[in-house]
């Protein structure tokens, strides 16, 4: 049944691409702060743009499943941007180098982490189809695997400045986890430069809490 | 790990030789780049279009002018009105974008990135002038693509 799971989405996947937060790479000479804390993480990044084709940050990021951290340099790369009079695509590839380190009981024993993955977005103002991986290899703490997917809708169009929502729904995958599936409904508000994100994974009853500012 | 590595020195290696060319591949881009070389027909054509077009159209030639307060006070002191199609230009961050690289400018009076009609509005400074060119590459700096320029009268919707 999780086999039968995993290959739906891998094929929702191909047929439809999915989901992340909005633009991780801004305009060149560009700041952005993205917080994101999902079922299994926290994080927070600070990139600066230096052309618009890529974004270098430090990101630190703490596993509350497994009670490590990771601090890390992360680039992002914008391979492709589609551009259309009424849609948006983009592919970028994403990644980090850095040190993991135990948390809370678990004792302090120093990795080296690598990290690197996938993200691809589909968007009209009122559509939203977008989907991120990444293979996370952080020595004795983790080696870890995740997709998600995402879908969403605008109930109405809002214009430069106006208070923009969306309703969205994120399936996620991990397979090392015993709840390898799972689906979060949440709602996007995006107004100026702060996007935010709040949502309630369903599945294993954890909340979900994203934001990004730029300037 | 060596799988790991490999991968992402591929990855990287990819990351590199593709950026440069991320921008610059798809057939819109090159029919928008093909369009805003051709804007100076479209200005000369542009006809019967007066004000108050619906929903900020012109019955030809695309989107004329939005008029905030501020593009309305930098008409009023003289600068020149310009309105570009922007492709791509969906969300907020798209529009502050755009506003945070041509607001930079010495020569921009005034902008407003339109959502609705999905143009880059703007007016110039008294005397000041900016090249189709300039407005395309700071459109790249922005992340997005120019597909027309209007100036002028056919900027506001007034041409004849």
């Amino acid at each position: 049944m999780t086999a039968l799971r995993a290959a739906l989405l891998l094929t929702l996947g191909c047929l439809t691409s999915i989901a992340t937060l909005a633009r991780p790479v801004s305009y060149a000479g560009g700041w952005t702060v993205i917080g994101e804390s999902d079922r299994q993480s926290s994080s927070a990044l600070v990139h600066y743009t230096p052309s618009p084709n890529m974004s270098l940050g430090f990101k630190t990021e703490v596993n509350r499943d497994s009670d490590f951290a990771i601090y890390s340099v992360h680039p992002t790369f914008l391979a492709k941007r589609w551009f259309g009079a009424d849609y948006q695509g983009n592919l970028y590839f994403h990644g980090g180098i850095g040190i993991a380190t135990g948390i809370n009981d678990k004792p302090e024993s120093n990795q080296m982490a690598i990290y690197g993955g996938v993200m691809a977005d589909w968007e009209t103002r009122s559509l939203f189809v977008g989907y991120r991986n990444r293979y996370l290899d952080a020595g004795h703490h983790a080696n870890q695997f995740m997709q998600a997917f995402r879908a969403g809708f605008a109930p109405y169009e809002g214009d430069s400045g106006d208070l923009h929502t969306w309703l969205m729904l994120e399936i996620d995958h991990r397979p090392s986890d015993p709840d390898s599936v799972t689906a979060t409904p949440l709602v996007r508000f995006f107004k100026g430069p702060l996007l935010v994100e709040a949502g309630y994974n369903l599945t294993v009853n954890q909340p979900l809490f994203n934001f990004t500012y730029r300037f | 790990m060596n799988l790991l590595i490999k991968n992402i020195a591929i990855i990287t290696a990819l990351c590199f030789c593709l950026p440069a060319t991320a921008l610059e591949q798809d057939d819109h881009e090159n029919h928008a780049t093909h369009d805003m070389h051709q804007h100076h027909d479209h200005d000369h054509h542009a006809s019967d279009t007066g004000h108050g077009a619906h929903d900020g159209h012109q019955a030809t030639g695309g989107p004329v002018l939005t008029r905030t307060e501020d593009i309305e006070s930098a008409l009023a002191e003289g600068g020149e009105p310009i309105v570009a199609d922007v492709l791509g230009v969906v969300c907020d961050f798209c529009a502050l974008a755009m506003t945070k690289i041509f607001s930079k400018r010495e020569e921009v009076a005034a902008i407003y990135v339109d959502l609705d009609t999905k143009a880059l509005n703007l007016v110039l400074a008294p005397g000041a002038s900016m090249s189709d060119q300039t407005i395309a590459d700071l459109a790249v700096q922005a992340g997005y693509r120019i597909a027309e320029v209007r100036r002028g009268d056919a900027a506001l919707g007034s041409a004849s």
